[in-house]
């Protein structure tokens, strides 16, 4: 599959002393996508970044399938496994936002091998655990690791030109998120592979989790020995020469937060990408208890749900990529809203089928909307400031996880709601959560039910507005306004391209 | 500018815009990849229908058996708990005397299991007891399946391996030759309050296991720690040049 962006020569180009295998842009960005390309270093940081934060998904939801066992070994109840399942998503929300500065300061090879390494630990750990205590901890820390999402996105954004950035942002972090209905298809599988070599059920469970502990340190040391930060280096060696500006910490942070729209994508993708963890975690013990599936029957239908984000949540980018060519950010705005509350609506039937094949068909639906809404998220982020991309990218990221913990803590913790209207419900806050998207405004482009701003406000006026005149007159701004002049696409066609 | 505002509006009424979405929400990808879904949704389709269609019990209610089957069930040793894999339990069963002497007629089987009192049914709605036969997870657990015998039997089970920790209760259920229930005993009485035992389970835990992740674990942080110098060490040496 190639994706081709606009600008950039066919074939290879020479930058002073470099040769790139792509066609690359001034900043020696990558200006097209191709797939089933390992070519150094975009495309191969593409499939490094893409297959280490998939590693990290299988570990954090590696319990889930196998949780039927685990529960009988260290007697927990459902009060326990409740709270594991909100551990393991948690741990992650301050992990997610403290990562966008760790790139920024080592790099996102180093940042995200750091995280995976010492989180490796935490899984293999779980074959010792002997209480409901130690389920919980091992759980928390591992799931630490799903902060490797902010580097996905920070290495595709330093790797990939504009036109193509958002599609290699879609297709990496799905893919990632593939991990998450993986992990329901190799665990049990491979405890059953254990058991047949002689295990008892409560020893195979604990050798099982060796392999996604494995995996996730080997995926490191392929991000280490054979990944590169940026087009032209590694970031160190960068950094020190003086080759990259700094800006003012503490002014993109408050930049980033005094932004309402931060806010409402991060309490959004709470409500997608939150139902989505939040499903990783339950479905597979599910299947099990309401529908009297064998461990496997259970993990394969359990699985699906995940990996249908092998397409959904690239073609919920592409999806807004495309909207964005004709409407404009809002048609970007109307796809998000309107996929994501159908997801919340099949949600909430979900819940309420009693059929096993209706089922898993109304999951499967429920999953391509849900995850696409996911992509379709991150069609709008990359938008709403440029200063503070990373602050912005990190809240909302770690909004996904807060979402995740707070459904679980209201719907899935103990026995006060069965699993089914746990669901439903779910599905019905996912409606509601879904609404502020309706506020989202920008003066230069509008909103959902309003046009752009009467008093005639350009992108460059937005994205200029973040800085002071102080900081435009030592250039600070420089990049925001090259950015502002390319975002002039988002007015759509019908701007851009007058038909008279 | 306003007329670009209008066109704006204009192109996003309803109609125009689902016709435009449900092009688009078709995976754009190579073909492989639609077959291989389409692969997956099918044989999950399948898989479900041969579960479903198992099942022919879903009928029958446990208030519906007759208790006339007398079954005690007492720890070998009388020890407090018994341990998984080790200790043993003597079962015994037989038509109580105060049913009919033909009430056992129609047993072809015997069916006896080993089931969670209601103080280990706490917070654990997988456990939970139905009326439903079906749907009750109340007696997970089969001790031993065999041809229905009228003489009074007696049973000296070692407790299995993979029993979890919990307190329980023995149930032996008659079944007639279609395979359904129609009688029961238990060791407990109908609050299924006495004359239980205790079971610890097996940690699953081993040595080798705790020194295998405790290896792992240190080589993950010291290679990361290689790592770091090297890169440091890198660095300087670019920094010189």
């Amino acid at each position: 599959m190639e994706v081709e962006g606009k600008g950039g020569e066919a074939g290879t180009t020479t930058t002073a002393t470099r040769r790139f295998a792509l066609p690359v842009d001034a900043e020696n960005k990558s200006t097209t996508f191709r797939l089933f390309s390992v070519a150094k270093p975009h495309m191969r940081a593409f499939h490094l970044s893409w297959f280490q934060f998939f590693c990290c998904f299988v570990s954090t939801f590696a319990a889930p399938p196998l949780l039927p066992i685990i529960r009988e070994n260290l007697n927990l109840t459902a009060t326990d496994i409740g709270n594991a399942g909100i551990a393991s998503v948690s741990g992650s929300v301050f992990a997610r936002i403290v990562m966008g500065t760790a790139c920024d300061l080592f790099g996102p090879r180093l940042a995200s091998a750091a995280l995976t390494l010492s989180t490796a630990p935490a899984v293999y750990f779980t074959a010792g655990i002997k209480s409901p205590i130690g389920f919980i901890m091992v759980r928390f820390f591992a799931g630490f690791s799903l902060a490797t999402f902010v580097s996905t996105q920070f290495w595709m954004s330093s790797m990939f030109s504009g036109p193509v950035v958002g599609s290699a942002n879609g297709i990496a972090a799905g893919w990632g998120n593939l991990g998450g209905g993986a992990t329901q298809l190799i665990m049990p599988i491979v405890f059953s592979l254990i058991r047949r070599m002689g295990a008892t059920k409560f020893t195979a469970w604990r050798i099982a989790f060796f392999i996604p502990g494995l995996f996730q340190t080997l995926s490191a040391f392929a991000v280490l020995l054979f990944g590169q930060d940026l087009p032209d280096g590694d970031y160190w060696a960068m950094h020190k020469s003086g080759e990259k500006e700094k800006d003012d910490v503490g002014k993109v942070i408050s930049n980033g937060i005094s932004n309402y729209r931060g806010w409402i994508t991060a309490l959004a993708y709470g409500y997608c990408f939150g139902v989505e963890l939040t499903i990783d975690n339950i479905i597979a013990e599910y299947f099990f208890d309401r529908f009297h599936l064998n461990l496997q029957t259970a993990g394969i239908i359990a699985a699906s749900f995940g990996l249908a984000n092998f397409f959904a949540r690239p073609g919920g980018g592409i999806f807004s990529d495309l909207m964005a060519r004709r409407f404009g950010m809002r048609g970007r705005l109307w796809a998000w809203w309107i996929v994501q509350t159908l997801g919340g609506v099949l949600c909430a039937f979900l819940g309420q089928i009693h059929s096993l094949t209706w089922s898993i068909v109304v999951m499967l639906i429920f999953s391509v909307f849900v995850q696409a809404a996911c992509g379709l998220t991150f069609g709008v982020v990359p938008f709403i400031s440029r200063r503070s991309l990373g602050v912005i990218s990190g809240m909302t990221g770690a909004g996904g996880n807060v979402g995740a913990v707070l459904t679980q803590l209201i719907f899935f913790k103990g026995s006060t709601y069965s699993r089914e209207t746990g669901i439903t419900l779910m599905g019905i806050m996912s409606i509601a959560c879904s609404l502020p998207i309706c506020f989202i405004y920008f003066p230069q482009w509008g909103g959902m039910f309003c046009g752009p701003s009467s008093k005639k406000v350009t992108e460059e006026d937005y994205y200029l507005a973040e800085w002071s005149a102080k900081e435009k007159a030592k250039n600070l701004h420089l990049a925001s306004q090259k950015f502002a002049e390319t975002s002039v696409s988002e007015r759509g066609r019908a701007s851009t391209h007058p038909q008279t | 500018m306003m007329a670009k505002d209008h066109t704006l509006y204009k192109d996003l009424t309803c109609t125009h815009f689902f016709h435009q979405k449900s092009i688009f929400l078709l995976p754009k990808f190579p073909n492989s990849t639609m077959t291989i879904h389409t692969l997956l949704f099918v044989s999950l389709l399948i898989f479900s229908f041969i579960e479903s269609s198992r099942g022919g019990n879903k009928d029958k209610f446990f208030t519906e058996l007759q208790n006339s089957l007398e079954v005690t069930a007492k720890p070998v040793q009388d020890g407090l708990v018994l341990e998984a894999g080790k200790d043993m339990v003597t079962i015994k069963w037989k038509l109580k005397s105060s049913a009919k002497v033909d009430a056992d007629d129609t047993f072809k089987k015997i069916q006896v299991k080993l089931c969670y009192a209601p103080i280990s049914q706490v917070d654990r709605p997988w456990r939970k007891t139905h009326n439903e036969l079906f749907k009750d997870k109340t007696c997970p657990h089969e001790i031993v399946s065999k041809s229905y015998d009228k003489t009074p039997q007696s049973l000296d089970w070692t407790v299995d391996l993979d029993i979890p920790t919990g307190t329980y209760f023995v149930r032996a259920y008659g079944i007639d030759g279609d395979g359904q229930e129609v009688a029961y005993g238990q060791s407990s009485d109908e609050g299924r309050k006495k004359n239980l035992f205790s079971v610890q389970a097996i940690s699953g835990g081993h040595v080798s296991l705790d020194i295998a992740s405790i290896l792992f674990s240190i080589f993950s942080v010291v290679s990361l720690l290689v790592f770091f110098v090297k890169e440091k060490k890198k660095a300087k040496l670019e920094q010189r040049e």
